[in-house]
């Protein structure tokens, strides 16, 4: 793991990842927008609204990736 | 001190801190905090667009033309004097005079100005970000003398024991209490000396901002980088 100048490690080794998940109007459906990478919820809540605050979002909500239950991923039957 | 010379004083920090903040975006701890520092910054200049917009409603302008010569004349903390060379002095910058800054626009949004209280109200919602941002870095600890000296000019900036300014819900005392609570720790022991503050730039030290920063200000950095036989573009008929 890289570390920057400021002797801190890019990316920590108790930072895990977050699905970005957003909707720009009631009638839609949440979708995935992206995901960031941060130690804690708080941090990750602030890295996905200044990450994708790019469009107006009536809904915007995170999820640990690790806690999405995949029925099956690209590649699988 | 009048409500125009806080307000004054308020809006000339945020610019600061939107600034230092900036100066972060490509050198943060990761590419998260990179974009975290740039979005920050981008909030923070706009807020002090917004008071400053401020000023005029309020009938009592402060702005005067030193401005444009004296850096002594923006009423900044001496935290935002020279950029920040550690990540540590980001951290309590965001955590502690963010959160210091926002204190005060609760006592604006609550207090009895109605100009204040419509115009600022959309900064507490985008503060939200910055105070999660701040407190969880925070949290993963930082070196001690930024965060004393963050805290030490929070409370300057708050002004003196007693010293209310008319139209805030806080006085300076329920302001450091509203920090303390926020950052859900006890202001450190620090010594202010008092005799010294000045009430127009809230703060004891002397000093001002860099040279560069204050020609970034004023628009004189850009045209440095303008050829000297540079003209207008020629209209297109």
């Amino acid at each position: 793991m890289s570390k920057s100048k400021n002797g801190y490690k890019r990316v920590s080794g108790d930072a895990v990842e977050y699905e970005v998940f957003a909707r720009k109007a009631r009638i839609d459906s949440l979708h995935l927008v992206g995901s960031v990478v941060a130690p804690d919820a708080d941090l990750a809540m602030a890295y996905a609204r200044a990450t994708y605050d790019e469009e107006r979002w009536c809904e915007m909500a995170i999820v640990r990736k690790k806690d999405v239950i995949r029925l099956w991923s690209p590649g699988e039957p | 001190m009048s409500l125009s010379d806080l307000v004054l004083s308020l809006a000339d920090n945020k610019q600061m801190l939107g600034l230092r903040y900036a100066e972060w975006a490509t050198r943060a701890p990761s590419l998260e905090a990179d974009i975290a520092a740039a979005a920050m910054g981008l909030d923070d200049l706009g807020h002090s667009r917004v008071l400053y917009g401020c000023l005029e409603p309020l009938g009592d302008d402060p702005r005067t033309q030193d401005r444009e010569s004296s850096p002594a004349s923006i009423r900044n903390l001496a935290y935002f004097d020279e950029p920040w060379t550690e990540w540590s002095q980001f951290v309590a910058a965001n955590a502690v005079l963010d959160t210091a800054f926002t204190v005060v626009i609760e006592a604006c949004v609550n207090g009895s100005v109605e100009v204040l209280r419509q115009r600022l109200r959309k900064m507490l919602m985008e503060e939200r970000y910055h105070f999660l941002h701040g407190r969880s870095w925070l949290r993963s600890g930082i070196e001690p003398a930024p965060l004393l000296l963050a805290w030490q000019e929070a409370l300057e900036f708050f002004g003196p024991p007693g010293s209310d300014v008319e139209g805030l819900s806080m006085g300076p005392e329920q302001m450091r209490a509203r920090l303390e609570e926020q950052l859900e720790t006890k202001a450190p022991d620090v010594v202010i000396h008092w005799n010294v503050w000045d009430p127009l730039r809230r703060r004891t030290a002397e000093g001002a901002i860099d040279e560069p920063t204050f020609a970034m200000l004023r628009g004189l950095e850009e045209k440095k980088y303008a050829p000297p036989t540079a003209s207008p573009p020629a209209r297109v008929r």
